[in-house]
């Protein structure tokens, strides 16, 4: 049976088969792309910086910070001050952030018999887009980060405007997600405790809770990250088992004959990325505790992605402060770029994982540009006998309804997955 | 209805032109100007209340007059090259006809530019010529034909070349006649500045 | 009770950048109690996108979002089918951002003959021609959510908007980008010295900026009400008009040092003399840093 999977930044089908009641496998397939990576062949290496954030609508923000770092690892001695790096971190946060509050309140509340509450969901987000804008010039589409830096300087009176963006949304968080003050929700440790308090987001928790065929719809229990920041940790994590050790050359990325999204792996096993990944590699307290209770299921996905919220805006404000502005913004690379000849690649974690880019260039022109999106982690499409994360995660379940549930708590991104 | 004030104004600066060409520009001064013109001293500082703004006055005068010759080039529909022809072709001709504005151009405004210091900063004296002649080289190159570089450098090969004939033939050091060296001069020029 | 404008909201070949641009319209409460998504790629609607392909359903206005080709589909259905089949319907047809209205990045992604509703960059496509005057074009990569939601307005308040010669509101689009723009100065004395990350100069002269013949309002109304692009420092990519996106976005093309393209409507024998006369002058305070000790 073919369902067709609607408003995740386009569409997908899955096509469910049952056996005994059950599904016992589902196809996933992407219908359409848009080749970016051809439009960009050909194309001058800076004009990347425009063009690649128009992959995707809600994390093109990603997209350019994957690929101002995958040319500038094309450089050997390019230098760059922390600044730079502040501010491309800063905004980079605010966008994972933007992008969770809109898949909590849009896409996962109707799942729970509510309606979506847009105003909750566009309230923050568009705070979230000021912070951007304040370094970006605008949200969403900017290209401020350039090879060397950001074009953007920034003062005093920025930094306090940023600083009460993000005051706010904490605010936000703490009168609606869950209700009680930041730093109490920032230190907790106990998964079970946090389902007393109001909110919406234990509210949620607590119907998932309730409904017994989502505890049992967990997937490998791997996860893996390779965007690192001063606050994600790359790695990878089995059965709760972190390890720092991993390398970007064992990620493998196959064509699938049924769909336009192609099949990523590291050393060919298929692993989740995305907040629960990251969670589960940064140890965060209270997502190990939930993932010790719920495993990884859609309780510890929906926990983590919105928890990520919290601690990404506290560690904003850290970062925040951490500017200087004596610091350049922006150092003019030793070589100009139409003498390169050059390859590179970087990995950031994107809202809803690890998005790598891959570029090759000569004489300053992009002879071949490669993506892989979060998404394509999580819903490749494997076979019955060796399925992906998210068939895993699906399989065994009664209905196509919670099976949807599963498939988009993975926060699905149609457009970034065949870009 | 011609300005009268305007034509007066053109009379001193065609009348000072010679002088300042025949007796050099330090010693002429405004008394001299207004003798030769037969005009009260007073009256000639009706037109230019100094001799530091009417020397300003005069380099302007020959700006426009020089870019209104190079505007007509412009706006003809013929090659850069042809073009080349006609702006070194101008040029000499301006030389020989008014040999005092070329020689002003070069050894007044060019050699006294504390003189111009405060009229005439960076090319303001100069801009309708200037103007013009970036726009033929704007024009060459957006057709292809000249090859993209700096303006200061193509400006300088192309002007010091043409000032550096109409010095030598003003020191009477060259053998023949400008007009005879149009064909080579252009040919080396376009050469120079040329995308091939 | 208050009758709601109905709209479709229809991505084609598209990033779903205008949609979450959209999102940052900061009176959404007033805008969701005066219209309603029939489809929307995101706000949950009463009909899914199956049934806006299978069914006729009555709608006021359609919102295109994407470069348009036959080739490309929606739920199965050719996305020129299923404009055609509201487009008759409507009362009014808005392409939503560049790639609707020109063809933008996304005309190039390799689907046969690939182009915006009415254009294919600058050249005019006949496949709708029927419908040109129906059509408000709102270019932009990604749309302004003031330009889209108050053009929107617009058509349930029944206003008659002055368009160009694109089809684009001049309300929006009469002004350049460079009106606004908080480096104007440095722009007007041709202080031409611009480095990134500094809060001094103009990104015109080296940069690549094209704010000065770009049709659009980012430095009037400011991005998500706080900055805009080239505040920021970053150059205009010139994302509004049929050209976007050019090449070497970050380099401005100049022929012997004088730029290739010049402030929209300036003869370049105009901004020559004027850029000669200002150049002659150095203004001490645009050399200097804004914030000097």
């Amino acid at each position: 049976m073919i369902k067709l999977i609607e408003k995740i930044e386009g569409e997908a089908k899955l096509d469910f088969s049952f056996k005994d009641g059950k599904i016992d496998f589902v196809d996933v397939k992407f219908m359409s792309t848009r080749n970016i990576e051809n439009i960009l062949k050909g194309k001058r290496a800076f004009d990347a910086l425009v063009i690649n954030p128009r992959v995707c609508g809600i994390c093109g923000h990603a997209h350019l910070i994957a690929t101002v770092q995958a040319l500038e690892s094309c450089y050997e001695d390019l230098e760059l001050s922390n600044k730079a790096k502040i501010m491309r971190e800063l905004t980079l946060n605010f966008e994972l952030i933007q992008n969770h509050f809109k898949w909590f309140y849009l896409t996962i509340l109707p799942f729970f018999g509510h309606s979506q509450q847009i105003l909750k969901a566009t309230y923050p987000t568009q705070l979230m887009g000021k912070a951007i804008a304040i370094f970006g010039g605008q949200y969403p589409h900017t290209s401020y980060a350039i090879v060397g830096g950001v074009v953007c300087e920034i003062t005093q009176m920025d930094i306090v405007k940023c600083d009460n963006y993000i005051s706010q949304t904490l605010k936000f968080v703490e009168d609606n997600i869950v209700k009680v003050d930041a730093k109490t929700l920032l230190e907790a440790t106990n998964s079970d405790l946090l389902l007393e308090y109001e909110g919406d987001l234990p509210n949620i928790l607590r119907e998932i809770k309730k409904e017994d065929v989502l505890k049992d719809a967990k997937s490998y229990d791997r996860f893996i990250a390779f965007g690192e920041s001063s606050f994600f940790k790359k790695g990878k994590s089995l059965k709760a088992k972190v390890s720092h050790k991993i390398s970007l050359e064992d990620v493998k990325e196959s064509e699938v004959p049924s769909s336009f999204a192609k099949n990523v792996s590291y050393k060919d096993k298929y692993y989740e990325v995305g907040p629960l990944a990251r969670a589960m590699i940064n140890k965060t307290p209270l997502i190990v505790d939930a993932h010790k209770k719920h495993g990884d299921s859609v309780f510890s996905r929906v926990l983590a992605r919105v928890y990520e919220i919290s601690t990404l805006l506290n560690h904003s404000k850290i970062l925040l402060k951490n500017l200087d502005l004596a610091e350049p913004s922006y150092i003019e690379p030793p070589l100009d770029i139409s003498k390169l000849n050059s390859s590179g690649f970087s990995a950031v974690e994107a809202a809803r994982g690890t998005l790598i880019h891959k570029v090759e260039i000569k004489d300053g022109i992009i002879k071949n540009y490669e993506i892989i999106t979060p998404t394509q982690w999580n819903l490749s499409g494997g076979s019955r006998e060796k399925p992906g994360v998210s068939q895993k995660a699906m399989v065994g379940l009664g209905d196509i309804k919670t099976a949807e549930l599963v498939f988009k708590s993975f926060d699905v991104c149609s457009v970034c997955t065949t870009h | 209805m011609l300005d009268k004030k305007q034509l007066k104004k053109e009379q001193i600066i065609e009348c000072a032109l010679e002088l300042f060409a025949s007796r050099g520009f330090y010693s002429t001064t405004i008394p001299d100007i207004a003798k030769s013109l037969k005009m009260s001293v007073g009256n000639m500082y009706n037109y230019f209340k100094s001799k530091d703004i009417l020397a300003s006055e005069i380099i302007k005068y020959i700006s426009v007059y020089l870019g209104k010759k190079l505007r007509e080039i412009n706006e003809e529909d013929i090659s850069t090259k042809e073009k080349t022809r006609k702006i070194v072709e101008m040029y000499f001709k301006t030389a020989s006809v008014k040999p005092e504005m070329i020689d002003y151009f070069l050894r007044i405004y060019l050699s006294n530019r504390e003189v111009f210091r405060d009229t005439c900063e960076g090319m303001l004296c100069v801009n309708e010529f200037v103007t013009e002649i970036m726009i033929y080289f704007e024009e060459g190159v957006r057709c292809g034909d000249l090859r993209e570089q700096d303006f200061f450098s193509a400006f300088g090969l192309f002007m010091g070349y043409l000032g550096g004939m109409v010095f030598l033939k003003g020191e009477d050091i060259l053998p023949k006649d400008l007009n005879e060296y149009v064909e080579d001069i252009t040919y080396n020029i376009y050469k120079a500045l040329s995308s091939q | 009770m208050k009758t709601k404008m109905k709209v479709l909201w229809l991505s084609a070949i598209s990033c779903n950048g205008n949609t979450h641009s959209f999102f940052n319209y900061s009176q959404m409460e007033q805008f969701l109690e005066d219209f309603e998504f029939i489809y929307h790629p995101v706000i949950d609607s009463k009909y899914l996108l199956q049934d806006i392909v299978s069914q006729d359903i009555e709608c006021d206005v359609l919102l295109i979002e994407g470069a348009i080709s036959k080739e490309f589909k929606r739920a199965d259905l050719s996305i020129v089918d299923i404009i055609q089949r509201y487009s008759k319907r409507v009362k009014k047809i808005v392409t939503v951002g560049t790639c609707a209205t020109f063809g933008g990045i996304f005309r190039e992604s390799g689907y046969e003959k690939t182009s915006g509703l009415h254009f294919d960059q600058e050249k005019r496509v006949d496949t709708f021609k029927s419908l040109l005057d129906k059509t408000i074009s709102l270019s932009g990569c990604p749309v302004h959510p003031e330009v889209l939601v108050n053009t929107l307005y617009a058509i349930k308040k029944d206003i008659t908007l002055k368009v160009d010669e694109f089809l684009r509101p001049k309300e929006f689009y009469a002004y350049t980008v460079h009106n606004g723009c908080t480096r104007n100065e440095y722009f007007e004395y041709k202080v031409d010295n611009h480095n990134f990350g500094e809060l001094e100069g103009c990104m015109f002269y080296d940069h690549g900026c094209q704010a000065p013949f770009t049709h659009g309002s980012c430095n009037k109304i400011l991005w998500n009400e706080v900055n805009s692009k080239t505040r920021a420092g970053l150059p205009c990519m010139g994302c509004t008009e049929p050209s976007f996106p050019r090449q070497n976005l970050f380099s401005t093309k100049k022929n012997m040092a004088i730029p290739e393209h010049l402030p929209v409507g300036v003869n370049k024998r105009v901004y020559l003399t004027l850029a000669g006369i200002t150049k002659a002058f150095k203004i001490d305070r645009l050399e200097k840093k804004l914030f000097d000790d």
